[in-house]
């Protein structure tokens, strides 16, 4: 994953929702001119919570894509130094993916509301589990919250 | 118990909804594909809307059998075999295949999935 949009998980309860922080800088490299937090990647940060929660299930052992993005819109704005709490529900799950639900608000003021899909990504597409990509996994869900120091 | 008016008007809800169109456009004769211009990964969000909707589970390719095209003993040169109009009907007791039996081009099958295919789906699902 190239962008790391979620800093930290605050709930995840696997097959059902979670909840995730983000963490608003004006350092962040692809920000460019705009005053605000670019709508994209808020959505992108809900994804990237959903993309968890959904592999949260299989144990972490598989890889997930967005299907589908079935609505989306953005009726707020996140600044620097703001945080963006980023709930995720399950509405629908299968064995391809899981339909969800998810928005973003900041102190209560919804900045982002997004309906989508996210999908296990086919077995033949893979990433080989190497030891390197395995380390990568497991360090990036002791970062974020969801794996203690330890854990395997 | 749900009536087939009922049964309906959710199932265009549910393809309204996965397609991001208006309820009125989504009539029961309306081709998914053709008409409501849906592609591969909205059949599967189609699913999740009915699964929800009905509180029905519709396992892999029991509503959209993809192995129509992937399986070369059902199709030859463009062309769904005997073999493969039997599968389709095995798959799809619901579907009307009698207009496609005439012209069985593989290029046809996208055009059996209407928005009335659903609504018969669901009944079959339902037992009525």
């Amino acid at each position: 994953m190239r962008y790391l949009l979620v800093d930290r998980f605050l709930e995840l309860e696997v097959g059902r929702r979670a909840v995730a922080r983000k963490c608003v800088s004006r350092g962040e490299r692809f920000w460019k001119d705009l005053p605000e937090y670019p709508a994209p990647l808020v959505l992108e940060a809900l994804l990237q919570t959903a993309g968890h929660l959904t592999r949260a299930a299989l144990g972490f052992k598989r890889s997930t894509m967005l299907g589908k993005i079935e609505s989306a819109e953005f009726p707020g704005e996140a600044l620097p130094g703001d945080t963006i709490r980023l709930e995720v529900n399950i509405v629908g799950r299968r064995p391809e993916g899981n339909l969800c639900e998810g928005t973003a608000d900041v102190d209560g003021r919804v900045v982002g509301r997004a309906r989508f899909l996210i999908l296990f990504m086919p077995p033949d597409r893979e990433p080989v589990a190497t030891p390197y990509v395995l380390d990568r996994r497991r360090r990036f869900l002791q970062a974020v919250g969801i794996k203690k120091r330890g854990d395997s | 118990m749900l009536d087939e008016q009922q049964i309906v008007a959710k199932v265009r809800t549910c393809v309204a909804t996965a397609l991001g169109k208006d309820e009125d456009e989504v009539t029961q004769e309306k081709v998914l594909s053709r008409d409501l211009e849906a592609e591969s990964i909205d059949y599967l969000d189609i699913t999740f809307q009915l699964e929800k909707a009905f509180g029905i589970t519709i396992q892999k390719d029991e509503l959209f059998p993809q192995k129509i095209f992937q399986d070369d003993a059902f199709v030859k040169d463009g062309v769904v075999t005997p073999k493969g109009v039997a599968y389709l009907r095995e798959k799809l007791p619901f579907a009307d295949l009698s207009g496609f039996q005439r012209d069985p081009k593989v290029a046809r099958v996208p055009e059996l999935f209407t928005v009335g295919l659903l609504v018969n789906y669901v009944k079959t699902k339902l037992g009525r």
